[in-house]
């Protein structure tokens, strides 16, 4: 009972605890939440008219993006600053990120050996920036905060709260097909840049082309006898089971496209279902259940970010060392 | 049926492969939980390699939850 209790304001912190659970138990009468339109490609916010592309249309995912590249830019800022101090062990923030960039170079060395050095920036950066990505899903504001349109399929009767601010009500259980025209639905301003297709794809494509981009280099051109076994088709006379080993060797390319599909779908499959999960949780109980569901997307954004990277690492190291065992 | 109840079965029977990777997860922590019994040491590589087999093992429920996903929102 002597340490000093963590304190805002002069108010022991256990006190705003309290404030915002009452609060919030308040708010969810008042404001009951509403189940969100929910769909699997990302919402257009704006169109912008570009000179040569024409009418390019700004989706809530990108501004995700450039949210989650200045969170990166800053961290980077911050690391840099403490590294050009000049002080051997830094402190604080910098010290976390450290210890996490030397977490991952050990896997790194302790997996790819001489080639550590090459295959760590990828590890690393995409571990970092997903990471980042999948955590922004539990700032309030995303997905919630955004603008009111008229809905086209099934929408919310609005209310104004101050201002312009208006809010999206339950819907009223009648079975009319009339006042189609002042039902309304929500498009958030920003969306978790993961649940966005484009993203997951694009990151899968850049993954597994850089790795066979990376065979290449440490192997030549014998790299690609991976895939074409020409080897074995030409001792077809002294081993007639040569035929199977080039079949093998195609089957290589159509596991190497499974991979980009995989790759994309667990990152996108996790990070959707989680938000979904918490909008239809938020919605049927709003008061205390979503802290759980919330404390399960923390561990399952840092699994995926974390599983995406290493399984980048392992598929270069594993192809810059090639056959190693025949 | 009409298609929004067809949808809901479809989505539902779809989940059902999710018993392959409970299953699957299951094995595969049990071997790993084995192993870092018999050789303590060795616990760090048992886990790292313990965590790449449970996200491939996870990625094949997650097809699952994809397709189910798929059939609601946007079939």
């Amino acid at each position: 009972m002597d340490r000093p209790r963590p304190r805002i304001f002069g108010i022991p912190n256990r006190y705003f605890v309290l404030l915002f659970l009452i609060l919030g138990f308040f708010a969810a009468r008042i404001f009951p939440p509403v189940l969100p339109h929910i769909q699997v490609a990302p919402e257009v916010v704006t169109i912008i008219n570009l000179p040569i592309v024409g009418m390019f249309g700004w989706t809530n995912t990108m501004t995700a993006m450039v949210v989650a590249d200045v969170i990166m830019l800053f961290i980077a800022f911050a690391v840099r600053r403490a590294v050009r101090s000049g002080s051997l062990v830094p402190t604080g923030f910098s010290g976390a990120i450290e210890a996490v960039i030397e977490v991952l170079y050990n896997m790194t060395e302790s997996t790819a050996g001489k080639w550590a050095k090459k295959i760590f920036p990828w590890f690393g950066a995409i571990t970092v920036f997903v990471l980042i990505v999948n955590w922004t899903e539990l700032i309030p504001g995303v997905d919630t905060v955004g603008r009111i349109e008229i809905a086209r399929t099934h929408g919310n009767p609005v209310e104004e709260v101050l201002g312009n601010v208006y809010t999206l009500l339950p819907a009223e259980d009648n079975g009319e097909g009339g006042h189609e025209e002042d039902m309304f639905t929500l498009i958030p301003y920003v969306r978790t840049l993961s649940t966005d297709l484009n993203f997951t794809v694009a990151l899968a494509l850049i993954s597994v082309t850089m790795t066979q981009i990376y065979g290449f280099q440490a192997l030549g051109p014998g790299y690609f006898s991976k895939y074409m076994n020409v080897k074995a088709l030409l001792n077809f006379f002294k081993n007639p089971m040569g035929i199977i080993d080039f079949g093998v060797g195609l089957l290589e390319i159509v596991s190497e496209i499974s991979k980009i599909l995989s790759f994309s779908f667990r990152l996108f499959g996790n990070i959707f279902a989680g938000t979904v999960l918490l909008f239809v949780i938020g919605t049927l109980v709003p008061v205390f259940a979503p802290t759980i569901f919330y404390l399960l997307e923390v561990f399952v954004g840092l699994i995926q970010a974390f599983v995406f990277g290493i399984l980048t690492m392992v598929f270069m190291s594993q192809a810059m060392a090639g056959h190693g065992d025949h | 049926m009409e298609a929004g109840a067809a949808k809901l079965i479809g989505a539902g029977i779809a989940m059902l492969g999710t018993i392959g990777a409970g299953l699957g997860i299951g094995i595969l922590v049990s071997g790993a939980v084995q192993g870092i019994a018999r050789n303590p040491d060795a616990s760090g590589d048992v886990q790292t390699n313990m965590i790449l087999g449970i996200a491939f093992a996870e990625a094949v429920a997650i097809y699952c939850l994809v397709v189910a996903l798929l059939i609601i929102f946007v079939g």
